[in-house]
């Protein structure tokens, strides 16, 4: 059985935020991260998913020792963060704030010379290192050049390198392809499953669902500081199978989804702009041919336009929308301050 | 292949040695590469020491006068080689502290302080890597500054007990590095650095006593300026270069309390910046700027 090399047990983490207006400050307590327990595998790739603010970057702000948690416990490969920070971070390697964090003056070999003694890593071993990485990361081209003159890809890219220059056994990639294109952030994704089979563990927070079905053995779904579900994303969609979703795209108003909300048999409605202007809502329901003439009723009652009904196959956004009522692409600080509530960050 | 637990990390006295030169050669570099700011980084003291000499003079009269009536207050009529060596001084007092202050807020906006902060490498080691680039970089400017300064103002700085001077000069940089991770501290949890440095520069030339004898001072400002180790360095290379007074009458009384600030001060600083640095992590953390 695979041993637990990541714990975290009722992990919270608090903040004195200011909320300001004009020359005006007001303090506010910001419940970041709620009683967190969470257990990562050794050898898996774990998925941390959730929107923007929901807490992913503090948990793995926690996990990495940059934060103290306010309560609670975690250990990251048997060392515990709070008593034995240094040898968590010799444990790590992480990309946690995208192409922030490389020197612009130093070129990239010199990044990852200085990054690699800063983790001690013996200075002959970070040559071999650095040809290793520009071999895998195809860095060889630009490892040469200052880091000023990088694209915001190649800068990434360098960012992961960064992250690898120790072989550290627990990889933490915080939403690592958020900058890059698509070819890229796909050639990324393959490493990341080859660093896998090598044995590296990895804990990848991202907001994009298929991403995460794409790459993860297990997932949590983290919102408002809490983890609401977690398993395989075979599992967590297995749960909604009782339940389906169908989608009406046309041109359709955000006040639509309270009616349809209120017909007996929704479980949930949330409604998505997309970039063309047009507007779609998905639909959680327990019986969608029973319900559907009744939600085209409430529908086309408000003025809506519909051009397209579809069914579609469970995904992880669906369990998100299932457990939150919302979608993934709304930040939960905008959610907090609406319902007056806490937010994560 | 197996991965090891703590990957291709290997801890040691070398590796935390490695840390220090590392972060020293990393600011040579990023610093060779900003052409022009080291030469006009020695100019500096030149500006700074003209100003009180070019007052001196229109004041006086001339510089027969000047000569007299400084020989009078401070007991040199030299009074070119006093500024200038109060000014030179307090250049490599100030390149100490501002760069440790300013490299803090740098690394806090381009994201590098927290890429730092997660590698396992311990702030005594990341410090001391700016300390002693800061430490170079001053000298460098001490002794550019002082031989140009000298052929500026037509004065011979090689007179007096000069083994003495360097003596108090390297003893009175100890203290500055504990001074430096105080200085760090603060802008590290205020998240400003140049309205600090701008207004931290009057008051610490200032209470050095970088262009007049502290002896001017009121008695609480006499103490508040002894209090601060500079102080004794810059009046103890003047004294023995220019045959002024010890603070304490001789040499060796002057030079043992900068010992002990050498001795107290950089254990002061390096604990408050990991108090300040600890309680900031229990908040925000340092990254956020």
């Amino acid at each position: 059985m695979p041993e637990i090399i990541i714990r975290t047990e009722k992990l919270s983490k608090n903040f004195v935020s200011k909320d300001r207006k004009g020359f005006r400050s007001k303090k506010k307590k910001v419940e970041a991260l709620k009683d967190v327990d969470l257990e990562i595998e050794e050898g898996e790739i774990f998925g941390l998913l959730g929107p923007n603010g929901a807490g992913k970057t503090t948990l793995i702000k926690c996990l990495t020792t940059l934060l103290i948690p306010t309560s609670g416990r975690a250990w990251v490969n048997g060392f515990d963060i709070l008593t034995q920070d240094n040898l968590v971070r010799a444990s790590l390697g992480t990309m946690l704030m995208g192409e922030r964090g490389l020197y612009w003056k130093l070129t990239g070999r010199e990044n990852l010379d200085y990054f690699g003694a800063l983790y001690h890593v013996p200075k002959k071993v970070r040559r071999r290192r650095i040809e290793e990485l520009k071999e895998l990361l195809e860095l060889e081209e630009f490892l040469d050049r200052s880091v000023e003159t990088y694209s915001s890809g190649q800068k990434m890219i360098l960012a992961f390198a960064k992250a690898l220059i120790n072989e550290a056994p627990i990889l933490i990639l915080d939403e690592p392809t958020v900058t890059m294109d698509v070819p890229t952030a796909r050639k990324l994704r393959r490493i990341v499953m080859d660093l896998n089979e090598r044995g590296h563990t990895i804990l990848y927070t991202t907001h994009l669902m298929q991403e995460a079905e794409e790459l993860c053995d297990r997932v949590a779904i983290i919102d408002h500081g809490e983890i609401i579900a977690h398993g395989t994303p075979d599992a967590l969609k297995a749960s909604l199978v009782t339940e389906e979703t169908i989608t009406l795209e046309g041109v359709i108003p955000q006040k639509v989804t309270e009616d349809i909300r209120s017909i007996t048999g929704v479980k949930a409605a949330t409604v998505t702009s997309e970039e063309d202007g047009r507007t779609s809502v998905s639909i959680v329901t327990e019986d969608s041919r029973l319900l559907l003439p009744k939600i085209i009723e409430k529908v086309v009652g408000n003025g809506a336009t519909v051009d397209f009904i579809k069914p579609h196959e469970v995904t992880l956004e669906d369990v998100f929308i299932a457990k939150t009522g919302r979608a993934l692409n709304v930040d939960t600080r905008v959610v907090a301050e609406r319902e007056g509530g806490p937010s994560g960050r | 292949m197996a991965v090891e637990k703590l990957g291709l990390t290997r801890m040691s006295r070398r590796s935390n040695l490695d840390i220090v030169w590392t972060v020293f050669k990393a600011r040579i570099l990023i610093i060779s590469r900003y052409r022009g700011s080291l030469f006009l980084e020695t100019l500096i003291p030149l500006v700074f020491a003209a100003l009180p000499i070019l007052i001196g003079l229109s004041v006086a009269g001339g510089d027969a006068a000047a000569s007299a009536n400084f020989n009078r207050q401070v007991g040199t009529p030299d009074y070119r080689l006093y500024m200038l060596l109060g000014a030179v001084t307090f250049v490599v007092v100030s390149i100490m502290l501002w760069i440790v202050g300013f490299w803090i807020r740098r690394e806090m906006e381009m994201g590098t302080l927290e890429a730092m902060y997660l590698a396992p490498a311990k702030r005594l080691y990341l410090v001391s890597g700016i300390a002693t680039y800061a430490f170079l970089r001053s000298l460098i400017a001490f002794a550019i500054a002082l031989g140009v300064g000298s052929l500026v103002f037509g004065v011979n700085p090689f007179q007096g007990e000069i083994a003495l001077a360097t003596a108090f000069l390297f003893v009175g940089l100890i203290p500055l590095w504990g001074l430096a991770f105080l200085f760090g501290a603060f802008i590290l949890k205020v998240k400003e650095a140049n309205s600090v440095v701008n207004s931290a520069q009057w008051v610490v030339s200032f209470f050095m006593g970088v262009f007049f004898p502290i002896a001017f001072f009121p008695p609480f400002l006499q103490w508040v300026a002894l209090s601060f180790p500079p102080t004794w360095m810059n009046n103890g290379v003047r004294a023995a270069l220019q045959d002024l007074a010890f603070f304490f009458g001789t040499w060796y009384f002057d030079l043992a309390v900068l010992f002990v600030f050498a001795a107290v001060v950089p254990f002061l600083g390096y604990s408050f910046f990991l108090r300040t640095e600890h309680h900031m992590k229990k908040n925000e953390g340092v990254g956020q700027y």
